[in-house]
């Protein structure tokens, strides 16, 4: 027996509407947690997108002392050169570090004001032949030891800096939305449970008559997706409109640089939404099988 | 129609609500069961259409062996019995068209037929007029008319009334006797469980007695006691 689109309408409608404030704080409740599990998901890829600029090329950079003289520079660059395991080595002096660092710092007047490119040490950038870390690795500790080096920053180094902080940012979204999920799942459950009740005289009448189990189910379930639908649809808002401008705007922020490359594709974001849905989906139609199978005694 | 046999139903607490019962009710029949309160009256009704179902012994609805009947079969069975109660289970949010119409709705039935039987089965019942009104609105005696209505709009095999006059006064209960004999007359089975002895005492039908459980009398043509 097919199962009337018009009647199914009709009941859920009128559920939805009977208890507006149980509909509407589980709506909420599913709108908080999914903006959140999403944002969690967008900065996730948003990572993975920031740590594909390192993959051309495995780098390291060799900072030489500020007051490093001229021949300390030659005899590393010469050095760096010379070393077969080097793919190539690209200078960059003073100015250039300078120029560099007022732009990552443009907004922060005072620290410019305070910087002359005398303080600032030249460097060699090293792209290495190989890209296996542990090589690069070693390579690196080499010109660490030399005479006038200051220091040697892996790229990887920060790659994995990036990683870890936003892993722990994320996983922490990610326990934060569960918790939220599981409250939603319980509110829609209770809502449905709630609506069972008010519609207790019907659902009897319904099953004396000879309404089959599924007839009496289906307006429920409907119910508890279209709450968590109407959920979702304002959380793809929130994703779209205001998490993802937020997340173009902080790559932009130069006092941040952590955020540098930092980007959310089109197709992420669409994936995103659609994980979304169907998080909500999934989430509407356990919460309300589970109220139906247990307090809908048919 | 129906046949039990060696039927016994056993509630929580070692209640004994029916007590190796075993009859059959032949198809038209009209059939009083009669006994003290918890003499296992309702559950006899409410193990013929599953609401219930037997510890022991075997139960047969119209040829079918219902014990063995799935739960998603259930609604098909009910769909082939009436039920009729003390307090009417009528909807009041719904006018009296409505609550009939609802009944043929959640099976399923097409609208036009829907459309067409209930108007006929409320003018049946004589309350062709009064299809707009709500239940509140009509008397006890309507609304049993209306309850009778939504059981029978689907012409069922089987008409279960548990006291269906027991709210009623003795003038209102003759007319939905009436009512419930032109059912029957159709061909419907009915089996009507009551305490009122004058109604048991004019009709002269088959009267089944329980008394704690156990058929003590089964007479044909029978009176109260």
């Amino acid at each position: 027996m097919a199962i009337k689109v018009d009647y199914v309408v009709r009941e859920t409608a009128a559920n939805l509407t009977r208890n507006i404030t149980l509909t509407l704080a589980s709506v909420l409740t599913v709108v908080v947690s999914l903006t959140l599990f999403g944002s969690a998901f967008m900065l996730n890829q948003g990572v993975n997108n920031a740590n594909d600029r390192f993959k051309g090329g495995i780098e390291f950079i060799v900072y030489l002392q500020p007051d490093a003289s001229q021949e300390v520079i030659d005899s590393v660059g010469k050095s760096l050169r010379d070393n077969p395991d080097v793919e190539r080595a690209e200078f960059v002096n003073k100015d250039e570090t300078l120029v560099e660092f007022r732009r990552l710092f443009k907004d922060s007047r005072q620290l410019l004001e305070s910087i002359t490119a005398d303080i600032l040490p030249p460097s060699f950038r090293v792209a290495p032949k190989t890209q296996d870390p542990e090589v690069v690795q070693a390579l690196g500790d080499v010109y660490r030891q030399k005479a006038g080096v200051y220091d040697v920053i892996f790229a990887f180094e920060v790659v994995k800096r990036i990683q870890e902080t936003f892993n722990k940012i994320g996983v922490r979204f990610l326990v934060a939305s569960g918790l939220l999920l599981l409250a939603a799942l319980m509110l829609i459950l209770n809502t449905i449970r709630v609506a069972m009740f008010a519609r207790r005289r019907e659902i009897e009448v319904m099953k004396l008559v000879g309404a089959t189990n599924w007839f009496i189910r289906v307006p429920f379930i409907v119910e508890g997706i279209i709450q968590t639908l109407i959920g979702a649809g304002v959380a793809v808002l929130a994703m779209t409109f205001v998490i993802r401008p937020f997340i173009d705007e902080l790559s932009q922020d130069k006092v941040l640089p952590i955020f540098q490359g930092f980007v959310v594709t089109d197709a992420n974001l669409v994936f995103t939404n659609l994980l979304v849905v169907g998080v909500a989906v999934l989430i509407g139609a356990v919460g309300s099988a589970v109220a139906v199978s247990r307090f809908l005694d048919v | 129609m129906i046949k039990l046999e060696n039927v016994s139903k056993i509630y929580k607490g070692d209640v004994v609500a029916l007590k190796d019962a075993s009859l059959e009710v032949e198809k038209g029949e009209f059939v009083f069961l009669v006994g003290a309160s918890g003499s296992g009256k309702s559950t006899f009704l409410r193990l013929v259409n599953k609401e219930e179902s037997p510890e022991k012994g075997r139960i047969f609805v119209a040829g079918k062996d219902i014990a063995a009947l799935s739960a998603w079969k259930v609604p098909y069975l009910r769909r082939n019995i009436g039920s009729v109660f003390q307090d009417f289970k009528l909807l009041t949010n719904k006018t009296v068209y409505e609550n009939v119409a609802f009944a043929l709705e959640v099976i399923g039935r097409p609208r036009h037929v829907v459309k067409t039987q209930v108007p006929a089965i409320l003018e049946l019942v004589g309350l062709g007029k009064k299809m707009g009104n709500f239940p509140n609105e009509l008397s006890g005696g309507e609304q049993q008319r209306v309850s009778i209505a939504r059981a029978f709009v689907n012409r069922p095999l089987i008409l279960l009334a548990d006291e269906p006059t027991g709210n009623l006064d003795p003038a209102t209960s003759v007319g939905i006797m009436r009512l419930l004999d032109r059912i029957n007359r159709t061909g419907t089975t009915v089996l009507m469980a009551t305490h009122d002895r004058s109604i048991v005492d004019t009709m002269r039908r088959r009267v089944i007695e329980l008394d704690r459980g156990a058929i003590i009398r089964d007479q044909s043509r029978g009176v109260y006691e």
